[in-house]
């Protein structure tokens, strides 16, 4: 649980050092007579929803699938793929691997159709 | 060399982003109401602001986290939505009150209704965002911003007896209207000490890549900047006291307030006058949507950055879109520039130790700032102002609210 409190909210980082954006949420895993073990890292708006309200992570799923933005989303990043977590959170998966950067693909796609954007 | 030029040009900007819609319109009814007497809250509201963004800028330098993403990874995102959200409230309002400021000042200068003017700045503001460097947006906007230095040769000029001026920096509470002297001194902290300058300084301090070598650097630009900046609001206060002061005039609009100039300018004054508040209100303007931008691009921990080509930053563009053209739609359905800056302001101060006292904490954690945390008196010192100014504030508004 202290491993709970130290990676939520860290900056997330790939083996590159490319900025995946923040830890959003975690997943347990319970099994009984175990105690809980901590599964994935979560990144990703539906995740920080979840955490304030399970409505408003709703809202923002229904948002994402709306804009046909919900796969694979929120991204979840197995722990093992944590290398340290020291500064911040580093992992050993490369950026593209995940679906963290949908929103932000849409959005460039829509800036690159002005000048100046490169 | 190169550092002193960048000192010297730190200095100059934040004398530019200093002055804007907040500062200009509470100096003017200060002055004009009480006339000197409220020289001290202007010069206590410099003091803090200096404080708070040499603190923002160190936490930057040190721990290389600008203070929305500090303030995230010490107390979680559960709480960082309180000072988050009130942050944004409070800037979307400011924004929408310095458009109209800026649009104010083009209707004075061409006599066209200034709602014809909200979306073309918003405009010019976006494509100073979207094609801007740092170093551009922030240089080229704070060296237009000299032009407010004619408040300061305006009481130059006017000859004032320095005595009463003098007085006026001694806190002292007035003869009547206590509670709209209360009101003016508060709404005076609140256009001071704006929550988005000090995000704006620490991530201003990560984009100009400052590090531990260059406290010092960050140090004197926030005094000097700031304390050259409240200069120039105090110039504004006595030159409206001097004009208007002996008339009992309440300023209640900014065309009133251009009037200050004419008995020191002739009939440049108005121009001259416009001017300024233009200079400054846009200037403040891209600075506030910039720094939306930044808020939520460090919040979320999605990659920002002026510097960057626009293309690897595509939601922090977003973001300072989004904010910007919403703030342009609410100025443009002609709501009173001044009103808006007036009720921005004052709850400036009822949020501030939502914003301030988390920042205060991580100032004292080493974790975050290394060696270089604030000492215990002057931490103690801005926690107990800031709550002493919103539960005045909390008091203070709903009176003058119903009194006004």
């Amino acid at each position: 649980m202290e491993v709970m409190k130290e990676v939520l909210d860290k900056e997330v980082v790939d083996r590159d050092g490319r900025e995946m954006g923040r830890v959003d949420g975690i997943l347990l895993d319970y099994q009984t007579g175990q105690p809980p073990r901590l599964k994935a890292l979560l990144i990703g708006p539906t995740a920080l929803g979840d955490r304030l309200h399970p409505r408003l992570g709703g809202f923002v799923r229904a948002l994402e699938k709306r804009f046909g933005l919900d796969r694979d989303r929120p991204a979840q990043i197995d722990f093992a793929e944590i290398k340290d977590f020291e500064h911040k959170v580093r992992l050993r998966i490369r950026i593209g691997e995940t679906a963290v950067e949908a929103v932000e693909q849409r959005l460039r796609a829509l800036w690159l159709r002005l000048p100046g954007s490169r | 060399m190169r550092k002193i030029f960048n000192l010297a040009l730190g200095v100059v900007t934040s004398i530019g982003g200093f002055v804007e819609a907040g500062s200009i319109s509470t100096s003017v009814q200060a002055g004009a109401e009480f006339r000197f007497s409220l020289l001290w809250a202007v010069a206590a509201a410099t003091l803090i602001l200096a404080a708070l963004t040499e603190m923002a800028g160190r936490a930057a330098a040190v721990g290389k986290r600008s203070m929305a993403a500090a303030v995230r990874e010490r107390f979680g995102f559960h709480f960082q939505m309180v000072p988050l959200g009130a942050e944004l409230v409070i800037d979307l309002l400011l924004l929408t009150a310095e458009l109209g400021g800026a649009a104010i000042a083009v209707k004075l200068l061409t006599g066209v209704g200034f709602q014809w003017w909200v979306l073309p700045l918003a405009m010019i503001a976006w494509l100073l965002l979207w094609f801007g460097s740092f170093s551009v947006i922030e240089d080229g906007v704070g060296l237009l911003g000299v032009v407010t230095l004619s408040f300061v040769v305006a009481v130059w000029r006017l000859h004032p007896d320095p005595g009463p001026i003098v007085q006026g920096f001694v806190p002292s509470l007035p003869g009547q209207d206590l509670v709209r002297y209360a009101f003016l001194a508060i709404s005076i902290v609140g256009a001071t000490v704006s929550p988005y300058l000090l995000n704006f300084y620490s991530s201003g301090t990560i984009e100009e890549k400052l590090t531990q070598e260059d406290l010092w650097i960050n140090r004197l630009t926030a005094f000097l900047g700031m304390g050259f900046g409240g200069v120039v609001s105090i110039g504004c206060l006595v030159t409206a006291a001097i004009v208007f002061g002996p008339h009992h005039v309440k300023v209640e609009t900014y065309e009133q307030a251009a009037q200050m100039f004419v008995p020191v300018y002739g009939r440049w004054g108005v121009a001259l006058f416009a001017l300024s508040l233009g200079v400054g209100c846009f200037g403040a303007a891209v600075e506030i949507a910039l720094n939306a931008g930044y808020t939520f691009g460090q919040a979320f921990g999605w990659t920002w950055g002026i510097d960057k080509k626009r293309r690897d930053v595509s939601r922090f563009v977003a973001a300072f879109t989004v904010v910007l053209l919403l703030a342009a739609a609410i100025a443009t359905t002609g709501l009173d520039p001044l009103m808006i800056t007036q009720i921005s302001v004052a709850l400036t101060v009822v949020i501030m130790p939502l914003v301030v006292l988390p920042f205060l904490v991580i100032m004292n954690e080493a974790e975050h700032v290394g060696a270089h945390t604030s000492g215990p008196v002057g931490n103690g010192l801005l926690a107990v102002l800031t709550i002493l100014g919103a539960l005045m504030a909390l008091v203070v508004i709903p009176l003058e609210i119903l009194g006004g």
